[in-house]
């Protein structure tokens, strides 16, 4: 079948052109540039960068497949780019692979790749898709080091019958090896941890140089004395140590940002302990299912044995069965059943409100 | 898909070589090898190729001969003659005149020209896609030392006011330089640059099946630019470096025969994109940029209604008709035109365009075979 491939240059995408072609498939491969300076040129660090779509591209000659560079610039910076400073401006941590993966990789790119007479569209996240009677179930992958299932909660059963991943059942050795094996010349480049559009950059520069600042305020403890004065609530996230006054006695963390008031709450680390919150924008691969359940509240963090309750409106509420730290308004909540999939959502702010200090 | 089965409809882009070129080429390398500079046998054979391409050209132009400087290409004569007068030690309000429709090569070098302080004006462009006469000439004063203006856009087609512009500005400045960068020009218009009043032109080679690299600035000799590239001193001691011989040679021999078969090449060009342009606005709701402006023969800029054309290039390429959209940015994607934001044409539609563009190897039916596989595409992709 003709597939579409997304490259990014990286060597899990090149190894997926790769298996594809040599499964017999009519690849085409298509960089997708998301991102850009001032003159429309490709990014000089993080990924997406001119010599990743360099390397694409030799990949792409070497598999002797088409090759494109597209443009979804104006997708990625309103859909991605515009949410994650907008996140941090409301004292949220966003998570820009999610949007991107929602709104620009599986949207805009599936929807071009259906115009262009493709049956489906491959990328090279780690994550396995499983057609189970007329349903498309999204399981974490074989390789749990790298499992991207997180990042692609979004992906209903609709979509996942027209996505390819064939990392799923791979470790990530073993794709370096194939793509020595294949001769492609990103067998050995280091992966990108970085966020692309960011960089290896604080990303507090990044959010500075886009959003109105002029929002200092205090910083409080838990009583709501003052002990300190930040310059803007988009310096911190919840759960955050660093950057903070004070100094003696217990590590103080960000418990709680307050938009409104302006105000940074610190706490000790107890504080931050979390059972009950709720989830936004929730969604589900198939239907509900409610036993056995975990989730996650981070990319690849623990799964955590969770019941939920659906309160509508695209609302969920989770319990957990023991409480937690590290559970940051704006990240998402990733439900699974043993390795299947089940839905995720944003976490809210409001339960961290409802449940005072924790 | 084969090769030879690849409709290519992107000539303004590049042409294939001629034979002839490639022949003269082989030939020059063969008997001129030699340095053309030097005082031996050799070397004299190779000066007698270099002299005999510049006449070559410089009369098809209706030119001198030594007002032909052979260069790297059409960039780097817009560059030399648009960048070079700007020297230290002028005066502060010595300023240029452009379009906002150029070429690049032509739209950098004025940014450049910017950057160094000196005052530019883009003039601005009306919505036929010519520019507009009377921005370009307001802007014109007794300080312009350079106005720059194309004969015709090479994203459109659409042929340029040069004459009466050229008429108006020496009235203006006698002083003023007037260069036009004639590089697709070239391709479909047969053109006398001193009777069009123009006094430096870029041309290049490979537009007109000639390869790529070689290029020629005509200046004219009522001018003297200061040399931008320093050393020897090649091409009456203009431009340094050793001069490519075997690429002028085939410039010169493509140059000649277009001339030769021009009238042929030229009816087979318009009639393949008249019925191109028929078939397609027949079957499906696009606009034809310029269609009823007077275009060069090889180039058709076509809107479409609600198709986004950088998909349904992505998807004519994978059927077999490669055509070009916009001007290629580095990383490869294509970019909007530049040329259509100044036109005004609404941001909704400034993603809705492709430029197909006939050439010296267009056979005939292939004005038909495009717009059939186009069609095709389209039906897919609306």
């Amino acid at each position: 079948m003709r597939i579409l491939v997304a490259m990014s240059g990286g060597v899990d995408s090149s190894v997926v052109a790769g298996l594809l072609k040599s499964q017999g498939h009519e690849v085409i491969g298509v960089t997708m540039k998301l991102w850009e300076g001032p003159n429309g040129e490709m990014p000089e660090t993080g990924c997406c960068t001119a010599s990743d779509s360099e390397d694409a591209r030799k990949v792409a000659a070497k598999l002797d497949i088409p090759y494109y560079v597209m443009d979804y610039t104006e997708s990625f910076s309103e859909d991605v780019v515009d949410n994650f400073v907008g996140m941090y401006a409301k004292g949220l941590t966003p998570n820009p692979c999610v949007e991107c993966n929602r709104s620009v990789k599986f949207d805009h790119f599936l929807t071009q790749a259906k115009k262009l007479n493709c049956e489906k569209v491959a990328t090279g996240h780690y994550a396995k898709i499983i057609k189970n009677d007329n349903n498309y179930e999204l399981h974490k992958a074989d390789y749990l080091d790298k499992d991207q299932s997180y990042v692609l909660h979004m992906l209903t059963s609709e979509k996942l019958e027209y996505i390819e991943f064939p990392l799923g059942t791979i470790s990530k050795p073993e794709v370096r090896q194939i793509a020595a094996e294949l001769g492609l010349k990103t067998a050995f480049k280091k992966d990108s941890q970085d966020i692309c559009f960011v960089g290896k950059k604080d990303y507090r520069n990044f959010v500075n140089t886009r959003v109105d600042i002029s929002s200092s305020g205090e910083i409080v403890d838990n009583n709501g004395k003052k002990i300190g004065e930040h310059k803007g609530v988009h310096e911190f996230t919840v759960g955050q140590r660093k950057g903070l006054p004070g100094g003696q006695g217990e590590a103080k963390y960000v418990t709680k940002i307050d938009v409104s008031s302006k105000k940074v709450h610190i706490g000790e680390r107890k504080d931050l302990l979390v059972q009950n919150f709720l989830l936004d924008e929730v969604s589900f691969v198939n239907d509900i299912v409610t036993n056995d359940l975990t989730i996650q509240t981070r990319y690849n963090s623990e799964d955590l044995p969770c019941n939920i309750n659906e309160i509508g409106n695209g609302q969920l509420e989770v319990t957990l069965h023991e409480s937690t730290y590290g559970v940051a308004p704006g990240q998402f909540g990733v439900i699974y059943q043993g390795t299947k999939l089940v839905g995720g959502g944003r976490i809210s702010s409001k339960v961290l409100e409802k449940s005072g200090n924790g | 898909m084969k090769k030879s089965e690849y409709l290519y409809l992107d000539h303004a882009a590049t042409t294939p070589m001629r034979e002839i070129a490639i022949k003269a080429f082989i030939d020059a390398e063969h008997e001129g090898f030699a340095n053309s500079s030097g005082g031996h046998n050799l070397s004299r054979k190779a000066k007698n190729i270099l002299e005999e391409s510049r006449e070559i050209i410089s009369s098809i132009f209706e030119v001198a001969p030594n007002e032909i400087i052979f260069t790297s290409g059409g960039t780097e004569a817009d560059n030399w003659s648009i960048k070079s007068l700007f020297n230290k030690g002028i005066k502060s309000n010595s300023n240029l005149v452009t379009s906002s429709i150029e070429h690049e090569a032509v739209l950098a070098s004025a940014e450049w020209i910017k950057d160094n302080d000196f005052p530019v004006t883009f003039s601005e462009c009306l919505n036929t896609g010519e520019l507009d006469k009377n921005s370009f000439l307001n802007a014109v004063n007794e300080n312009t030392i350079v106005a720059s203006a194309m004969w015709a856009n090479n994203e459109t087609g659409i042929i340029q006011p040069i004459k009466e512009l050229t008429k108006e500005v020496k009235k203006i400045n006698s002083n003023t330089l007037f260069h036009s960068d004639v590089v697709q020009a070239v391709v479909s218009a047969k053109l006398n640059f001193h009777s069009e009043g123009i006094q430096s032109a870029a041309i290049s080679a490979h537009k007109v099946g000639g390869p790529k690299g070689v290029g020629a600035m005509f200046i004219s000799n009522e001018f003297k630019l200061p040399s931008m590239l320093h050393g020897g001193k090649q091409e009456l001691e203009r431009r340094a470096g050793t001069v490519n011989v075997a690429g002028v040679a085939s410039f010169a021999a493509a140059l000649q025969e277009q001339q030769n078969n021009f009238d042929d090449e030229i009816s087979i060009m318009m009639n393949e994109k008249s019925e191109f342009e028929e078939i397609v606005k027949n079957n499906f709701k696009v606009k034809i940029i310029g269609e009823n402006e007077k275009r060069l023969a090889h180039i058709s800029n076509i809107q479409f209604e609600k198709v986004n054309s950088e998909v349904l290039m992505v998807d004519l390429d994978l059927n077999g008709l490669g055509v070009s959209r916009g001007s290629a940015c580095a990383s490869g994607a294509q970019r909007p035109s530049h040329v259509l934001e100044a036109m005004g044409i609404k941001k909704e539609y400034i993603n809705n365009h492709l430029r197909f563009s006939f050439g010296w190897s267009t056979g005939l039916g292939e004005g038909k075979k495009a717009a059939e596989i186009l069609l095709n595409s389209l039906e897919k992709i609306s």
